[in-house]
């Protein structure tokens, strides 16, 4: 596989509150890394293994094997030899060198061997601008856990997120997936809520009080261009772009009924999708795009239901629970995490769309917001300490939790990017 | 108590993206944009020596008995009032974007009561910003109850 990148980058201002993923609770069974220095004339070679191990680190789902304590520095498939690494229980090890380097341009080559299997298990190639070795390193990493765990690494994906510094201060941040490259939006003295990219990842949809009532925008990421959606509601809310890029579900109240409409970014028109008169909000679209998670205290309580689009046929998903809401698909379309209630207390959950059990994943009390990896591994979401907001996150196999801590302000609803096609 | 910006806007929106048809039922009598109370601003408001805040349970929007009493004590002043802002507010229990819609129904559920008292809908600005505009940042008891309000302004 041979690929040369260009990078693109974001028209926006950068700030200094910048997340750092800290792993606050990891796992002893982890299978164990080992990234040998690349061999370089130059001293970049050092520089992207260890950009390479930060990142497959990153969530808490690989150890690492500190370089004093490998045995050789083997940089081709010819000079490897399983048993330096057999004998100190290392699962997998990467290796590479530099075909070509200069100031302006690198060209890599690189090893994945499975020790437990004795195989190659692969073999790449990234070319590109020296001063992108971030990146080159993001690419290279996204291939050596692909070729380990089978799932697309999302080393090169964002997310936007809601910083307050202060009470009177909003901002729409987006970033790199480890806290690196933050820039700012939008910022505004009037709240600002929910983001939501698309799909092709050149826009973000959110919610913005900037005239004294809620109202969808959507912002270009590159021309900074903002268009507002407008409607005669008394308020439009909980924008959400759906997979196919074709339409933004969204709610909008009209006297006081919120309900789901859809809008078609194509023909521009607006359809109406839910009629009860009780509160229908927080749609999530189904990664096929044909149908729409949403939270509607229809029976009484906020509860989880799941909408056909093309015959607005809606069948209920949740049974269990005082307060279940802001539910979304994982990739598969089977399972769904929501925000889960009981005697006011809020944890993070997951379930089977078809079964009745909601699965408990987070401890502390006031979760929400959950967002989940484009490749379905990882959950993010928010939640506080003394009044502090924050976000954390976890690995869906259980082995790791981590918090992702800010200098100042509090975070709040996180938005994982799609992937970058 | 509460200070809100002048809004300078269209007075009503057209459907700048869409089409008529296929939303002429959208269309209703309550506009934020086209509210007489946007024409105010803080220094306008009437003191009414009234508490101007509403309380409410949590994940409810319906009235106690003494709310309907507060309220109805306003509705003298509101009837010879220019304009009446109602803003809906949640605490920080549960999700954003449903606690939006709950501020919402609060307002409203406070705005139909005044309506039913027989003030005029027409001068009702409504709002919510759901749990967005703590009055107590701190995550108790206390807290939640001051938070889970409608603030009613006379202009």
């Amino acid at each position: 596989m041979k690929i040369f990148l260009i990078f693109l980058t974001f028209l926006a201002l950068s700030i200094e509150a910048k997340l750092k993923i800290e792993i606050s609770q990891g796992s002893k069974d982890l299978p164990k890394i080992a990234i040998v220095p690349f061999k370089s004339n130059m001293k970049i070679g050092e520089s992207i293994s260890m950009l390479i191990q930060d990142n497959l680190t990153l969530f808490g789902e690989f150890k690492a094997l500190p370089k004093n304590e490998m045995l050789s520095f083997p940089s081709k498939e010819e000079n490897f030899f399983y048993r330096d690494w057999n004998i100190l229980n290392v699962d997998y090890v990467v290796i590479g060198n530099f075909q070509e380097e200069n100031s302006e341009f690198i060209n890599i080559e690189y090893f994945v061997f499975n020790i437990s299997l004795n195989k190659l298990i692969l073999r790449g190639d990234v070319s590109g601008n020296y001063s992108e070795k971030e990146k080159i390193s993001k690419v290279i990493s996204n291939r050596v856990y692909k070729s380990i765990t089978g799932l697309n690494g999302v080393f090169d994906t964002k997310i936007a997120y809601i910083l307050n510094p202060s009470r009177e201060e909003y901002k729409i941040c987006i970033s790199d997936i480890d806290g690196t490259d933050e820039e700012v939006l939008f910022e505004s003295s009037a709240p600002l809520m929910s983001p939501s990219w698309s799909s092709d990842l050149k826009k973000l949809a959110y919610v913005s009080f900037e005239k004294g009532y809620p109202e969808i925008y959507m912002q270009d990421l590159f021309s900074g261009k903002r268009e507002s959606i407008k409607t005669l509601g008394l308020s439009n809310s909980a924008p959400v772009w759906s997979p196919d890029n074709k339409k933004l579900a969204f709610v909008m109240s009209s006297s006081g009924n919120p309900d789901i409409y859809i809008y078609n970014l194509r023909n521009k028109k607006i359809s109406r999708h839910t009629t009860h008169y009780g509160i229908d909000t927080e749609p999530a679209w189904s990664p096929n795009s044909k149908k729409l998670l949403f939270t509607s205290n229809r029976s009484g309580s906020p509860q989880i239901y799941e909408l056909t689009v093309s015959s607005n046929r809606i069948k209920r998903v949740t049974l269990d629970g005082d307060y279940n809401a802001r539910a979304s698909y994982f990739p598969d379309g089977k399972d769904i995490v929501l925000v889960h209630g009981n005697n006011g207390v809020f944890h993070i959950g997951t379930k089977k769309l078809r079964s009745r059990f909601i699965n408990t994943i987070s401890k502390t009390t006031l979760d929400e917001s959950p967002t989940i990896s484009p490749n379905g591994n990882i959950i993010i979401y928010a939640t506080k300490n003394n009044s502090q907001g924050y976000l954390a996150g976890l690995t869906l196999d259980g082995k790791s939790k981590f918090t992702l801590p800010v200098k100042f302000g509090s975070v709040r609803e996180p938005a994982w990017s799609p992937f970058m096609n | 108590m509460k200070t809100f910006n002048k809004i300078v806007i269209l007075s009503i929106f057209p459907l700048v993206i869409g089409c008529a048809t296929q939303v002429s039922d959208l269309v209703t009598s309550t506009n934020y944009s086209s509210a007489e109370s946007d024409k105010y601003e803080s220094v306008d408001k009437i003191d009414t020596n009234l508490d101007d805040l509403i309380y409410f349970e949590f994940d409810k929007a319906s009235l106690s008995s003494d709310s309907k009493d507060l309220i109805s004590e306003y509705v003298e002043f509101a009837k010879n009032a220019k304009a009446i802002r109602l803003e809906g507010h949640c605490d920080e229990r549960g999700t954003r974007e449903y606690n939006l819609a709950l501020g919402e129904k609060r307002a409203i559920e406070v705005k139909n009561y005044l309506i039913i008292k027989g003030v005029s809908s027409s001068k009702i600005k409504v709002i919510s910003y759901g749990e967005e505009k703590p009055i107590d940042i701190n995550s108790n008891e206390n807290a939640w109850k001051k938070n889970r309000r409608v603030e009613i302004s006379l202009f």
